[in-house]
């Protein structure tokens, strides 16, 4: 069949993205610019108060901060996923997939509990003797990254996993037969041959994280702020305009990032494919 | 004593009952839907209609009364006799004289109103308070927090604190522990160096408030985990607290008692029945003991208090050693400057 006639199967897609992305997406920027008529103000406000680019900088710093521990974390998991027998692997995966079935508030609310002054960790600690004084853990920047980081991480793990298990494993048995070490085949091959898929999850971990709400709310204190609970705080104060321009200004740094991100990405899988790490 | 003021009170409505029986009318009254309606129409419309011998109808006005009212007034029809004005809607209907002033000398001529009931244009119907309550488990060994002055002082009483991220009722707790007299909170508050005074004094408490309350519920939750030891809450709540085992203790001294009123519009058809029934709503206190036994919101009426136990007495807000050591949270000054004090106090909060 010829494109053009098969052309029509996008069309439920489209329309359902023009009506419920694209249309609200206008809206929104319109309602940044247009408070009724038409004015900059809250973007000025935005880049003139250091508070703002504050909470934007933070933003950015989480989400990676979250991104890159996802991976540092979830790479070599879905690597000893990759390496298990069959069976064993849908087992494994099954129970990674377990925490993603629940919801994010109930696994932030366990946080609440682990974290707490009377929670699990200041329990155990005073049991063991290791402390006097219950540590303050919740309401912490420490807090929202661990529960971030362990809300997020199933995600990567899977991409990896997915990426891992396309990749050729005669491949790396060439390169064994070639003379290389276990060692430098992993390196000059697996790795460069997963960095994409790898590089893909931690794309949409980071973009995940730039617009986390309920747990920076509910496990951080004022200083750990994200743009989405500005906008949240912005909207029941019905400063709708203002919000509306953090959501665009959200919307900027997400795909600029991601940009960058790929991009960094792009450069780093040349330099391991020509030289080696 | 009681008997005998309820005696009075009963022969002077009777008194004015007898000639509005002949007329047989109705006063329309508007009020909230809901819990207080089904009280309302439970407690006081009864009252009113035996001692006056009129008929009542009351409207529940669920979308914006105040515009209700406005319009009302505009086109010279006014159908409602007396109404619930609540605490933001009071300094609205000051501001665009919506409402007819009270005439203290016909609802109250033998003056048992305390002061703090009698408002120019409202009588207070129901009470209740932002007030700082305290874990006594959680105090240094044989002190206690009695002030917002020890809220702030983080050497005697260290430990987690959380305060309502608004600034309203927030702000003045912070001048009060800086010293300012209850009676001048909003004059000081009004001045832009009152305005920084209150800002530097939330300053040295910052580091102290892990985590700032958004819902009455939360402030109530972080008690009970025992996440924080001192916060502000609704007065409503602790009861709640305390039922649930946990040693919370309410410091009045400083509080915040917000009131909502019950007032009468200006051109209401009955201007003078108005007043019998401000009188039933808010002077009977064998009426507004079922109230409150109900919804925990009293009012000020003369001998409320010994329809009580001893222990229900001393938790409501308007128990006269309560309402003594609280100031009345002012929404007039509120209305007119919450736009950019907010702006301040949330940028304030991301510093």
């Amino acid at each position: 069949m010829k494109f053009r006639q098969i052309l029509w199967l996008f069309l439920p897609a489209t329309l359902l993205l023009v009506a419920f992305i694209a249309a609200p997406s206008f809206d929104l920027f319109r309602a940044s610019v247009f408070d009724p008529d038409f004015t900059t103000e809250h973007f000025e406000r935005l880049i003139n108060r250091s508070v703002y680019l504050d909470v934007m900088w933070r933003t950015i710093r989480v989400s990676l901060t979250v991104a890159v521990l996802c991976t540092l974390i979830g790479y070599p998991v879905a690597f000893f996923i990759n390496l298990q027998p069959r069976r064993r692997q849908t087992l494994l995966l099954f129970l990674i997939l377990i925490p993603m079935w629940m919801s994010i508030l109930i696994r932030t609310y366990a946080w609440i509990v682990i974290l707490g002054r009377d929670g699990l960790v200041n329990q155990m600690l005073a049991m063991l003797g290791l402390a006097t004084e219950p540590m303050q853990m919740l309401y912490t920047s420490g807090a929202v990254l661990a529960a971030m980081v362990q809300i997020l991480l199933p995600i990567q793990i899977l991409t990896c996993y997915a990426a891992m298990t396309e990749i050729d494993f005669d491949l790396i048995r060439a390169a064994r037969v070639l003379g290389a070490r276990p060692r430098q085949a992993l390196a000059r091959v697996f790795l460069p041959l997963s960095l994409d898929g790898t590089l893909t999850g931690l794309v949409i971990v980071f973009m995940l994280s730039m617009g986390f709400f309920i747990t920076p709310a509910l496990l951080g204190g004022r200083q750990d702020t994200m743009i989405a609970n500005l906008i949240e705080f912005q909207v029941q104060r019905l400063n709708w305009s203002f919000a509306a321009a953090l959501g665009v200004v959200l919307l900027v740094l997400t795909v600029g990032m991601i940009v960058a991100l790929r991009g960094a990405g792009k450069l780093l899988a040349r330099r391991v494919l020509k030289g080696g790490l | 004593m009681t008997y005998y003021r309820m005696a009075l009170g009963a022969a002077t409505v009777l008194a004015l009952a007898i000639p509005a029986k002949a007329q047989d009318k109705t006063l329309t009254i508007a009020g909230s839907g809901g819990v207080v309606k089904e009280i309302t129409e439970k407690v006081f419309l009864p009252a009113y209609e035996e001692a006056t011998g009129w008929k009542t109808n009351f409207v529940a006005a669920e979308s914006n009364i105040m515009l209700e009212v406005r319009t009302m007034l505009a086109s010279g029809k006014m159908l409602y006799d007396a109404m619930e004005v609540s605490a933001s809607n009071y300094p609205i209907g000051v501001k665009d004289g919506l409402l007819a002033k009270i005439d203290y000398d016909l609802l109250d001529p033998n003056g048992e109103l305390p002061e703090k009931a009698k408002k120019e244009f409202g009588v207070v119907a129901a009470a209740y308070s932002t007030v700082l309550v305290q874990r006594l488990d959680k105090n240094p060994e044989g002190r206690k927090i009695e002030s917002w002055a020890d809220f702030w002082d983080v050497e005697t009483f260290p430990g987690p604190r959380s305060l309502n991220r608004q600034p309203q009722y927030t702000l003045e707790f912070a001048l009060l522990a800086d010293g300012v007299a209850t009676d001048d909170l909003y004059d000081v508050l009004g001045t832009e160096e009152g305005l920084d005074r209150a800002f530097a004094k939330l300053d040295e408490i910052k580091d102290h408030i892990p985590v700032w309350w958004t819902s009455g519920a939360q402030s109530v939750q972080l008690l009970s985990d025992g996440e924080v030891f001192y916060s502000s809450t609704y007065n409503g709540r602790v009861t709640k607290l305390q039922e649930s085992g946990i040693p919370a203790e309410i410091v009045w001294n400083g509080g915040a008692l917000h009131t909502s009123y019950v007032g009468i519009p200006k051109t209401a058809p009955n201007y003078e029945a108005a007043h019998d029934w401000i009188r039933i709503r808010t002077m009977r206190p064998d009426l507004e003991i079922e109230y409150v036994k109900q919804l925990p919101y009293p009012n000020f009426a003369p001998g409320l208090f010994d329809q009580m136990s001893e222990d229900m007495a001393r938790n409501m807000p308007t128990y006269p050693e309560n309402a003594e050591v609280q100031f009345v949270a002012n929404d007039e000054f509120w209305a007119a400057n919450i736009d950019h004090i907010r702006e301040r106090f949330d940028e304030w909060l991301l510093e």
